[in-house]
């Protein structure tokens, strides 16, 4: 099982750069979602990486293979790639069985068509696994969305391709149907365990079904990790405002721990920052709120702040809360529990609970 | 996993290796049209300005200042300017009442405007000389009889009579224009004016006809174009009343001996007319982003005529009468009649007609060169038509703008001048295809592939490319996935393109009537021998032999689309 | 095939051929398999013609191609710059195409058996050519739109002013016959006639037939031109027409035919040739056609004038090659169109 590994890529369409650079790195074997908002250049990258774009520059390898250079591109019929449409793709005038089959009678790069004899039983089970055993004989049409969307990973996944690639394929999908899809996409890769490209904007999506998240930004990759990392740490303010809700303050780092901003001081956990201007972010959670009488009058202890409600929105789970800075203009976004409400006006104390920082 | 171990290990591919199996089908059919193009055109400028002591500008000289030149030019322009104006008058109201309002039997008006779309306009000229010859016609009789009057009513032999005719069959082309941007007008963009207070007519004055501005000029410059390029109607209206127009000029200047250089010369003014008309076209209607207008969303709801119902129904029939119902009700007459201009009593009934028009020879090899013609450029055609919108959208080579521009190009060449380029390019070495059905197939080929590609690229548009992409990341190759996938998904598209092509090709007559050979006769030009003639019964038979053919491809290709002819782009196809 | 050559040589040389020679003959023009027939004679007399040689021979085709006799011309002409041998037997209204295409060496020698005993005028001295009929141009009218007392008598009569927009022309530069009335007329009465004519806006047609169904139908009543054969068969068909010899004489128009030095099918060009000249057709083409022709033997039909009876109208064909280009221009030039 090969790696995919993309190095220096470059893409332009016209003006416009939407593949600026970027490097990627995919270990055999492992899920890694291409997350960004529309025309950061995910897209376009695993269009790349798939063969249907030839790059400006920039090299795409398949373990020990150059599959796509300036000079050649392979063209996408022989890399033994497999992909799922956003379209889903489905050929309207074949059976759901054609529609499986078909990628079985072609020889790739040195490897076998599948014999006709052998191709039914293969189509079949595959069907199985994605649990739509008994509708060989249907046409696309008359099948429903989930259904449909089974197909097409059936239909990618049957000639074994040593890379599946995935374009936003659940954006399709009614909202309950996508959960259900994330978790049976994972659930498959688990089965499979084929090295696997997914491009989405969901965020909530990516950090569910793989194994690394790749944060694209402007045709760049920003930061890649695994949720966690890039949820707790995020390195650039981009990452950090487009993952999840989060309050942003620039200010100073003034010590290795320490971020400054007027009047506020606040200390970072587990941070190494360098003195200079820094962005902090606080996510909504990561703030307790307490009645103002918790707080200590003046100053108060490590990371505890003097604030006044502006506003507060319930919403069910939680509650979402504006809250002024006393003592400045500052206005943060705080999420808290619905068993204590705050009002309009009330005076709180919030901790900052964690929180990390970003060089400017 | 052992698999992975057989592969060699190769650093990078070979050029060869990377290279899209492909390519030389595109390149082909690329060059193909470059030549088809190409060739014509060249020969036609280039000897519009050979003289025997090297290049020359006497010919265009002579065109400038002779002034029976002149006189065709300028009833050109008469023709074409009043002719484009009264196809307004006629479609635009009639565009408005099938697409915004309660008008009663809107599918059959709508029915019939398509039926005087794909009439070949020379028949209806014909038809309209049995009709309203100032003497014989049968309108001009009817009045007399009624009237006791001395004078016609009408004189169909005159510069108003043929600009009326030539109004009748070119009206569609404004029409469609002005309905299709009718239709997607969402009631919403009229309503939100309403709501803010402005009255019936003034919503209609400053919301509705500003965003229909663009379709109504577009329209006229369509009209314009079609007028142009005609050649029968002029011929048999305009030639009896001792007038020419371009199109017969450069066909008389075509007779012996024949002055190809002056035709040449004669044509490329025209050529240059067609393309900066086009151009224009063009300009109007990609600014203001008007193409977007209402959006799929927005509801269109009817305006109710109230009292102006039933005479808004009287007014369309009216010209349905004079587009459809008089004339093949004359030319099926005239089929049946010994003497078409007697009342048809049981004398005057024959079937001699049919079988003259059908064991005669001459007719029959053209009866058969025309569906031999038919069918064979229907295929090229809607297969390299196919193959080019294919190309252009899926981008597969370097120029493919280039491509597209190539392939809608001969909408602005009027078919007297193609036949004028070809019959120059094709009667010298290395191409000597005078004289055969190939010289015929050329023209229709060059003719026809503005249709066939609009209609390729719109049945491409509606395939999305993902489908495609899927089978190549399978491993199928771009031909096979062409083969496999996109052709079978195409198919009615590309039948309906196929419908297309033949019926223009098989009432073409301006094109055909420079490049037959007694051999390579084909229908249209026999009807219009026979005109010469004065075979009236012959010319009905013939006639209606042709309309029933096209009737037939007409209602193949509406069943294939689901939809009717209108629905297209227009384009530049006429007699 | 040299052998059949000869034979048929032989067989031209002694006319009246041993039957066994006319044998080889057929048999050489079977072997062709057909003739190709550029023809000016209006469309439904020419497949008659057809039809009576594809009898008399089975198994040799007669292609019929009509179309007016300049078109006849610029077709050979412009076939034969493309390089195509496609025509056999090349039948015009307009002698002076045989004056050019003599000249230029595209006509075959062969004279057809009979011939000898016809007059002068439809002989070329040379033997290139032969008229295989004749006709005159002749004013006609509608009797229903115009009474005998107030139709036009003379050529002259056509200028009177009351016949404005009622009169049809067909056009010499389509028709042979008509560029064969014109250059008559104008020797005649000068090109001032034509100037005046066309005062009337005459309506213009094409072919030297198409008058006479204008006329029938009533769309113009009076034709100032047109082969008298041709209003004699609408005549004939119960169409109210009648026919004016003028005074001033008629313009006779021969119309010869010839073999194409070129022909692709020489053999069945012959036999064709040989036998359109032959009594029987000579006879047709007088009884149901209405044509004069040069056949001493044919018998008119009594209600047709003698051409004896006639004032004829002669034209030079050197002259009319000559002055082709000029008649075309000039009627244009008066005309319109």
């Amino acid at each position: 099982m090969p790696g995919v590994s993309i190095r220096g890529l470059h893409k332009r369409y016209g003006d416009v750069a939407a593949v600026d650079g970027l490097d990627l790195d995919v270990k055999p074997g492992e899920l890694v979602a291409l997350l960004g908002p529309s025309g950061c250049g995910k897209t376009t990258t695993l269009r790349v990486v798939a063969g249907f774009l030839s790059p400006d520059s920039g090299e795409v390898w398949v373990g020990d293979r150059c599959l796509s250079s300036p000079a050649t591109v392979i063209p996408p019929e022989r890399r033994r790639m497999g992909m799922i449409f956003q379209s889903y793709a489905l050929w309207p005038h074949m059976t759901v069985a054609q529609n499986v089959g078909y990628g079985l009678r072609f020889s790739k790069d040195g490897r076998r068509g599948v014999p006709r004899t052998e191709r039914d039983g293969k189509v079949t089970e595959m069907l199985r696994v994605v649990q739509l055993a008994g509708y060989e004989q249907r046409y696309p049409g008359e099948l429903s969305g989930g259904q449909q969307q089974r197909v097409a990973v059936a239909r990618a996944l049957v000639v074994e391709p040593e890379i599946l690639l995935l374009d936003e394929p659940l954006s399709n999908l009614d909202a309950s149907l996508r959960e259900e899809m994330r978790f049976e996409i994972r659930r498959l890769h688990e089965t499979f365990g084929i090295t696997t490209l997914y491009v989405t904007h969901d965020q909530s999506e990516a950090m569910v079904i793989s194994d690394r998240v790749a944060v694209l930004d402007q045709g760049r990759v920003a930061q890649i990790g695994t949720a966690e990392e890039l949820f707790e740490r995020p390195r650039t303010r981009f990452v950090a405002e487009f993952i999840g809700k989060t309050n942003l303050i620039e200010g100073t780092a003034e010590r290795s721990d320490t971020f400054v901003r007027g009047a506020l001081r606040l200390r970072v956990f587990d941070a190494n920052l360098t003195p200079g201007p820094v962005v902090l972010s606080i996510r909504p959670h990561q703030i307790a709120l307490g009645p103002a009488s918790l707080a200590p009058p003046t100053s108060g202890g490590e990371n505890v702040l003097r604030a006044t409600v502006l506003r507060a929105s319930y919403l069910g789970d939680a509650v979402d809360y504006q809250v002024q800075l006393d003592g400045g203009d500052l206005v943060l976004r705080v999420a808290g529990p619905v068993t204590r409400r705050f009002r309009p006006g009330d005076a709180v104390a919030l901790t900052v609970l964690q929180c990390s920082a970003v060089r400017l | 996993m052992a698999r992975e171990l057989t592969v060699t290990v190769r650093p990078r591919p070979s050029r060869l290796e990377g290279l899209d199996r492909s390519a030389p089908v595109w390149i082909i059919a690329a060059a193909a049209l470059l030549l088809l193009m190409l060739l014509p055109l060249g020969w036609l400028g280039y000897l519009s300005v050979s003289g025997e002591g090297g290049l020359t500008l006497a010919h265009y000289a002579r065109v400038f200042t002779d002034a029976r030149l002149q006189n065709a030019l300028w009833n050109t322009v008469v023709l074409a300017f009043w002719s484009a104006l009264l196809s307004l008058a006629i479609g635009a109201p009639m565009a408005w009442l099938t697409a915004r309002t309660d008008l009663p039997g809107k599918r059959v008006i709508r029915g019939l405007v398509m039926a005087s779309f794909v009439t070949p306009p020379f028949l209806g000229a014909f038809a309209w000389v049995m009709l309203a010859g100032p003497n014989a016609g049968y309108l001009n009789k009817l009045y007399r009889g009624l009237t006791g009057a001395e004078t016609p009513l009408l004189n169909i032999f005159t510069m108003p009579g043929l600009i009326f005719v030539v109004a009748l069959y070119t009206f569609p082309y404004a029409y469609i224009m002005i309905v299709n941007t009718l239709e997607l007008i969402a009631s919403d963009l009229e309503e939100a004016a309403s709501i803010l207070g402005a009255s019936r007519l003034w919503v209609a004055v400053t919301i509705t006809l500003p965003m229909v501005l663009p379709a109504i000029l577009s329209g006229f410059i369509l009209s314009v174009l079609q007028a142009l390029a005609l050649f029968g109607s002029p011929a048999i209206l305009a030639l009896p009343a001792g007038f020419h127009t371009i199109t017969t000029q450069i066909w008389a200047l075509f007779q012996y001996p024949p002055k190809v250089e002056m035709a040449a010369a004669f044509s490329v003014p025209l050529l240059l007319a067609t393309a900066l008309l086009l151009f224009l076209q063009k300009k109007l209607l990609g600014r203001r982003g008007y193409a977007a207008v209402g959006g799929k969303g927005g509801q269109r709801r009817q305006i109710a005529l109230g009292p102006w119902r039933q005479p808004a129904l009287l007014a369309c029939l009216a010209v349905m009468a004079c587009a459809i119902f008089l004339p093949y009700g004359i030319l099926a007459k005239a089929a049946f009649s010994r003497a078409w201009a007697q009342p048809l009593t049981w004398d005057n009934v024959t079937l001699g007609n049919w079988s003259f028009t059908f064991l005669s020879i001459s007719t029959q090899t053209a009866i058969v060169n025309t569906l031999e013609l038919g069918v064979l450029t229907a295929c090229v055609g809607a297969g390299l038509a196919t193959l080019l919108a294919y190309i252009t959208n899926r981008r597969l080579i370097v120029g493919h703008q280039l491509l597209a521009f190539l392939a809608l190009a001969p909408v602005v060449i009027p078919g007297v001048v193609l036949a004028v380029g070809l019959f120059i390019a094709y009667t010298r070495p290395p191409f000597l295809l005078y004289g055969t059905l190939w010289i015929l197939f050329l023209a229709y080929l060059t003719k026809e592939m503005p249709v066939g590609y609009s209609q390729s690229d719109a049945t491409f548009r509606g395939i999305h490319p993902e489908l495609e992409e899927a089978g190549r990341i399978l491993g199928a190759g771009r031909l096979r996935v062409l083969g496999e996938i996109t052709a079978p998904l195409a198919r009615s598209g590309i039948i309906a393109t196929w419908c297309f092509i033949f019926i223009g090709v098989i009432r073409e007559l301006s094109a055909s009537i420079l490049l037959f050979t007694p051999n390579t006769k084909v229908m249209s030009v026999v009807i219009f021998d026979l005109k010469e003639e004065g075979q009236f019964g012959a010319i009905a038979v013939l006639g209606l032999f042709m309309l029933a053919v096209t009737f037939l491809a007409v209602v193949l290709m509406q069943t294939l689309l689901g939809r009717d002819v209108l629905g297209a782009r227009p384009s530049g196809g006429s007699g | 095939m040299r052998k059949l050559l000869v034979l048929s040589v032989l067989a031209a040389f002694f006319g009246a051929a041993p039957a066994c020679a006319q044998d080889a003959r057929v048999e050489a023009a079977k072997k062709e398999g057909k003739v190709v027939w550029y023809t000016s004679l209006a469309l439904t007399s020419s497949e008659k013609v057809a039809k009576l040689f594809e009898t008399a021979y089975p198994g040799i085709k007669v292609e019929v191609q009509r179309t007016g006799s300049q078109r006849i011309l610029q077709r050979v002409m412009q076939e034969l710059q493309a390089n195509i041998k496609n025509v056999d037997v090349i039948h015009t209204s307009d002698a002076g195409h045989y004056v050019l295409l003599k000249e230029k060496k595209l006509l075959m020698k062969h004279t057809p058996a009979g011939v000898d005993r016809f007059p002068p005028s439809f002989k070329d001295k040379d033997g290139y050519h032969y008229g295989l009929r004749a006709t005159v141009n002749v004013i006609a009218y509608n009797t229903k739109a115009v009474s005998p007392a107030e139709a036009p008598r003379t050529w002259k009569d056509l200028l009177d002013p009351k016949w404005k927009g009622k009169l049809v022309t067909a056009h010499p530069g389509y028709s042979g016959v008509i560029a064969t009335h014109v250059l008559a007329l104008v020797h005649l009465h000068g090109w001032d006639y034509f100037k005046q004519l066309a005062q009337s806006k005459p309506m213009l047609v094409q072919s030297a037939v198409d008058p006479s169904g204008v006329v029938a139908s009533g769309e113009r009543p009076v034709a100032v031109n047109g082969g008298d054969y041709t209003f004699y068969q609408i005549k004939k068909k119960g169409n109210p027409v009648e026919i004016v010899f003028p005074k001033e004489g008629v313009p006779l128009v021969i119309s010869p035919t010839a073999i194409a030095a070129f022909a692709p099918h020489p053999n069945a060009a012959k036999l064709f040739t040989d036998f359109i000249f032959s009594r029987e057709v000579q006879q047709v083409l007088a009884d149901t056609e209405g044509l004069y022709t040069g056949h001493p033997e044919v018998k008119y039909p009594a209600d047709r004038p003698k051409l004896s009876e006639l004032k004829l109208l002669l034209v030079d064909p050197e002259e009319l090659e000559k002055r082709n280009e000029e008649i075309k221009t000039r009627f244009v030039e008066f005309f319109g169109a």
